[in-house]
């Protein structure tokens, strides 16, 4: 399914065309599930989490016409919120993210680093750019939902510490983005 | 875009906010923050808009895995039964007005879909002030579609989608500011129909308002504010 087509997909969605609704769900639900899986590592809330985002995507649909993101990119985006925001909310419970690493690589896989072409891939080449921890502390919270808490620990230093990091590290990845 | 030169120290500090919501740093507090600047400010969303279109190569690593059959099932109980039994969820919706100017401005296919709709064309010796909203609201499969027409200070609405429950009625009201919603009556059932504003409350329906439907006791609010859930919202926008 080309990206035009999941946008005919979202817009007639937004007017709440029901079967249109069924076709994105058959299209995307697999991708926005492994969102939701990586982000909270866990697949009953997983698939809790899932459920929301497509409610959310069925009432928010009319939104995706006023962003400037591909139509993978905003749900992908709406599902990757929805996770963070609910792993935040019990954050306290939860402890067993290393366990989850070992399934979870960081690095962008091969098939990744192929779909990326051109400008696309500008974001992997400015990640290189940074110093490899940092690479990875920015990956770390993109792909697994990781706050600066969580990596503050990962990385074994102070909160402030990783939030100076980490800030430093997005101003040199914009100045690398936009350069 | 990137000015760098001329970027004084608080737009670079949103740009910086911006990404940390993105990547999803925050804590709970900050990103419901960040989220109500999302529905505030078109320039923050827009940063925000950026950074996720830059880290968006890095959801390739995301590996599709089929969920189970149960979750579509309860999608679509969760979506598509009775407007009231889902409207209760969301009680707080009063409070955030910000996230129902929000709810309809983009609905630009919404949009052509409801000039489209024949019974609600404007014919054309009516060339006046019109406005339009489509009310929806997260949670509710109650859809509206209002247009206000100035001159003849009337409302049509075109009811979408979405039930009323049993002995309810569905209720219009409309929200100027920071003001308390005014009544615009109850709305009748029926697919369409128009409404008749008394002159001094057109006067008040402009660009930016927002309509709300509420579900209230037959025949209305007895309070004079909605008293029941809201289960559709959207802000006018001139057409």
């Amino acid at each position: 399914m080309t990206a035009q087509d999941i946008t005919k997909l979202i817009v007639r969605t937004s007017m709440k065309d029901r079967e249109a609704f069924d076709l994105l769900y058959r299209a995307t639900s697999a991708k926005l599930f492994g969102v939701c899986l990586r982000v909270l590592k866990d697949r009953a809330e997983a698939e809790e989490a899932l459920q929301e985002v497509f409610v959310k995507i069925w009432t928010k649909a009319d939104r995706f016409a006023v962003s400037e993101l591909s139509p993978i990119s905003w749900l992908v985006a709406v599902a990757r919120n929805h996770a963070i925001d609910r792993v935040r909310l019990k954050r306290h419970k939860t402890t067993d993210i290393d366990e989850a690493y070992d399934v979870a690589d960081t690095a962008p896989t091969p098939e990744a680093a192929a779909m990326a072409g051109g400008e696309r891939d500008r974001v992997f080449t400015c990640l290189d750019e940074l110093e490899s921890d940092r690479a990875a502390a920015v990956r770390g919270a993109y792909l697994d939902g990781e706050s600066y808490l969580d990596l503050a620990e990962r990385f074994k230093v102070p909160l402030n510490t990783m939030r100076t990091w980490l800030r430093r590290s997005l101003m040199k990845l914009r100045d690398c983005l936009e350069r | 875009m990137s000015d760098a030169g001329t970027q004084d120290r608080e737009p670079e500090g949103d740009d910086i906010v911006a990404a940390e919501y993105v990547l999803g740093l925050q804590t709970a507090e900050e990103r419901t923050a960040a989220q109500r600047r999302i529905d505030a400010s078109r320039e923050f969303a827009a940063r925000v808009d950026r950074w996720e279109a830059h880290f968006a190569p890095l959801a390739a690593s995301f590996e599709e895995v089929e969920p189970p059959a149960g979750v579509k099932q309860r999608i679509d109980r969760a979506l598509f039964t009775s407007a009231a039994s889902n409207a209760k969820e969301r009680p707080g919706i009063w409070s955030s007005l910000a996230v129902w100017r929000t709810l309809a401005i983009g609905a630009l296919a919404a949009l052509v879909a409801f000039v489209a709709l024949p019974q609600l064309q404007p014919s054309p010796q009516q060339e006046g002030h019109r406005m339009v909203a489509s009310l929806s609201a997260e949670g509710s499969d109650v859809h509206f579609m209002a247009m206000v027409d100035h001159d003849t200070n009337s409302i049509s609405l075109s009811h979408v989608s979405g039930q009323r429950a049993a002995g309810r009625d569905f209720e219009l009201w409309m929200i100027e500011g920071q003001n308390p919603p005014v009544s615009l009556g109850v709305i009748p059932q029926g697919e369409t129909f128009r409404m008749q504003m008394p002159a001094p409350l057109a006067e008040h329906v402009n660009r930016g308002n927002v309509f709300a439907i509420s579900l209230e006791p037959t025949g209305g609010s007895p309070t004079g504010q909605p008293t029941g859930p809201v289960v559709a919202a959207g802000g006018l926008t001139e057409i």
